[in-house]
């Protein structure tokens, strides 16, 4: 470690939290009403009245909140999942968490008569708990216990599986669909701030869960056998980080939709930045996440004025070039 | 076996001589190809025996040799022509899967992964939702959007060289970017069309006939002299870079040509079908759970496509008859279970 690279690596971490301050201020003074950034200090800061201040501490705080959080969430998720799984294409969603908090969501939709945001919240929560718990059950029976591939394997069945039962319900309840496509894409609109106090706690604990094994990520990194040997509890690493990683993608799924990408591409983005030790490589991914989401949130708020276009779908298209751009510049990709 | 000659070979191959040519066979894989061939024919016999009016087994064997029976118009009318193409749909997701998944080194590898999938997706349903194309030409529509995503995946994952985790990095973040386009679509029209466009997406069998389904049979046979060369250039792309480089393979050009014959024989089957997609990583896994070879197994992976693709569309159109499930929403819940089972009992030490 250089002295050269450690200071580097400081440089990143302000510069990042640099533009997730910027993305914050874009997100609450951009939209269909734009607002000065003055204008909204003073909102939020000293409390002045008029319909400015209302939109501002109404509907923007309340969605720039939940982007930060569904960021944070699901990049700590995906950088958790790859390294405990070993896979750089492994995230919430191709390991069938994600799917698990749809299958929920469209079973009560289609069964349970449930029509609410705030409804839905639980039952995402309740499916990526029961996914997850029953990827690792798969990877774990069976001699040698939950290897990268069983897991990832196991993983992809999963999601094969659930994904065959939300198709099942959608193709033939055409009611169910027309409010599911809509939820599918993955949205900070219209979230208010009692989302967020459900979901808060749980993000907490799934962020120091995931924290808490970087050494054993770390050690992970270097095959099962060395892991061992440097005196890491392996499959207490996976338990404990696969636990993290599911209890923040409930969160961000409850809250916000299944947004894909940020899960998959933020870890791989962080590591180019700042290397592979987790410790540094959770935190960075944790304020780059909240950056891409919101970045893409706004991005979608004046993309094509009046209408928007969800979070869920920009976040996409807007990091896909990061993506193609990193991996294209490292000689090896991780 | 008292020939020193005979121990050179690998362990679980057998000889084959005819006259002057020998080969080696993995007996295990001559198995496993034999009893899915046999589980296939089962499998088709009860597909065309099945249905609104239930034909016997007899019945069905006269019918296909040629005899003269009252149930012969529904048997060759309906139910063969859906029969051959969800084989050859099967077949070719089957091999497509094998051929992805050998470049891209990764099991999680698949035409969904690397974007020929949501390609032919975003295309077709942005087709169906703003009312551009005629239900004619979407097929040819979801084949261009296929080989254009893993065309434009290529091009950007290209630096001097195919690197396997590159390909895949960069196809799942053009897959992912397509798919979000796709959901955006899916918004945008009234509920009809957004639930034509979610059972495409399925993939269904419904209503495909000689007609529909003659591209994807032509491209197989076209495609079969490229799929004999894949099985052979299969076994260098397996081995690590350095060593596959060193034995003077081109690896550039054998990646691209795997890919490129998987791509197309992906996009075509979509264009029939829809995409179907978890035939394409199911299939080439549990081949080689079965077969216990290094390589993915090409033919038995496609002997596998074929069988989950025909199981599954038996299943959705007898499970709620006269309802009909799409069969892109049993092809999972025919082929996942018996890959978690594998999974689950699977000897330590085994690779991906």
């Amino acid at each position: 470690m250089t002295a050269a690279f450690r200071s580097r690596r400081v440089l990143a971490t302000s510069a990042a939290v640099v533009a997730l301050l910027l993305a914050v201020l874009l997100s609450l003074a951009v939209g269909a009403r734009p607002i000065a950034p003055g204008t909204v200090l003073d909102a939020l800061l000293h409390g002045a009245g008029g319909d400015d201040a209302e939109v501002v501490r109404e509907l923007r705080v309340p969605r720039t909140v939940i982007g930060l959080m569904v960021g944070a969430a699901l990049a700590l998720a995906g950088t958790a999942l790859q390294g405990i799984t070993r896979n750089p294409i492994a995230d919430p969603g191709i390991l069938g968490i994600s799917q698990g908090s749809s299958v929920a969501v469209v079973l009560a939709i289609a069964f349970l008569g449930v029509h609410s945001l705030s409804g839905y919240v639980w039952f995402a929560f309740a499916g990526a708990a029961l996914a997850s718990v029953a990827v690792y059950a798969i990877a774990h029976s069976g001699r040698g216990g939950a290897t990268p591939v069983k897991l990832a394997l196991g993983g992809a069945a999963i999601n094969a599986l659930l994904l065959s039962v939300t198709t099942g319900v959608l193709t033939t309840k055409a009611a169910a669909l027309d409010e599911f496509r809509f939820w599918q894409t993955g949205s900070l609109d219209g979230r208010d701030a009692a989302t967020i106090g459900q979901i808060w706690p749980f993000l907490l604990l799934g962020a120091v869960l995931v924290l808490s094994v970087a050494r054993g990520l770390d050690a992970l990194a270097l095959g099962e056998d060395v892991a061992k040997g440097l005196g890491q509890k392996v499959a207490t690493v996976r338990i404990v980080g696969g636990l993290g990683a599911t209890v923040l993608t409930g969160a961000a799924v409850a809250a916000a939709g299944p947004i894909a990408f940020v899960g998959l591409a933020v870890p791989h983005i962080a590591r180019a930045v700042v290397g592979s030790d987790h410790r540094w490589v959770l935190p960075m991914a944790a304020l780059i996440g909240p950056v891409m989401v919101l970045t893409a949130d706004v991005a979608g708020r004046i993309v094509f004025p009046p209408g928007e276009v969800p979070a869920g779908v920009m976040t996409a298209l807007i990091g896909v070039p990061f993506l193609v751009t990193l991996v294209r510049r490292k000689a090896v990709p991780a | 076996m008292s020939l020193p000659a005979t121990r050179i070979r690998p362990a679980g191959y057998g000889l084959v001589r005819t006259g002057p040519a020998s080969f080696l066979v993995h007996r295990r894989s001559l198995l496993a190809a034999g009893a899915l061939l046999l589980l296939l024919a089962a499998v088709s016999v009860a597909y065309l025996c099945a249905g609104e009016k239930t034909v016997p087994p007899g019945e069905v064997l006269t019918v296909l040799t040629g005899g003269d029976s009252p149930a012969a118009f529904v048997v060759e009318e309906l139910r063969v022509p859906r029969l051959v193409t969800a084989l050859a749909v099967g077949a070719a997701f089957g091999i497509a899967g094998a051929l992805i998944q050998t470049v891209a080194r990764n099991p999680l590898a698949s035409p969904d992964i690397i974007g020929i999938s949501q390609g032919a997706g975003a295309l077709t349903v942005a087709a169906m939702t703003f009312g551009l194309a005629s239900y004619t030409v979407l097929p040819y529509l979801s084949i261009a959007g296929g080989v254009l995503a893993a065309a434009l995946v290529y091009v950007f994952a290209w630096r001097g060289g195919l690197h396997a985790t590159r390909f895949v990095l960069i196809g799942i973040g053009f897959a992912i970017a397509l798919r979000s386009l796709i959901t955006l679509f899916m918004t945008k029209g009234d509920y009809l069309v957004a639930q034509q466009a979610q059972i495409w997406m399925t993939g269904s069998l419904n209503g495909r006939g000689w007609d529909e389904s003659a591209p994807v049979r032509w491209t197989l046979l076209a495609m079969l002299p490229a799929v004999l060369w894949t099985a052979r250039a299969q076994r260098t792309v397996a081995l690590d870079d350095s060593t596959a480089t060193a034995l003077g393979v081109r690896l550039g050009r054998v990646r691209l040509g795997l890919v490129a014959v998987g791509v197309v024989l992906a996009s075509v089957a979509t264009g029939v079908a829809g995409p179907v997609d978890f035939v394409a990583l199911l299939a080439p896994q549990i081949a080689r759970r079965v077969t216990r070879t290094a390589q993915i197994p090409l033919f038995c992976s496609a002997l596998l496509g074929a069988l989950i693709v025909t199981a599954a569309d038996l299943v959705g159109r007898r499970l709620f008859s006269p309802v009909e499930l799409p069969v892109g929403v049993l092809t999972a819940a025919v082929g996942a279970p018996y890959l978690i089972w594998l999974i689950v009992r699977s000897r330590t030490g085994e690779k991906a």
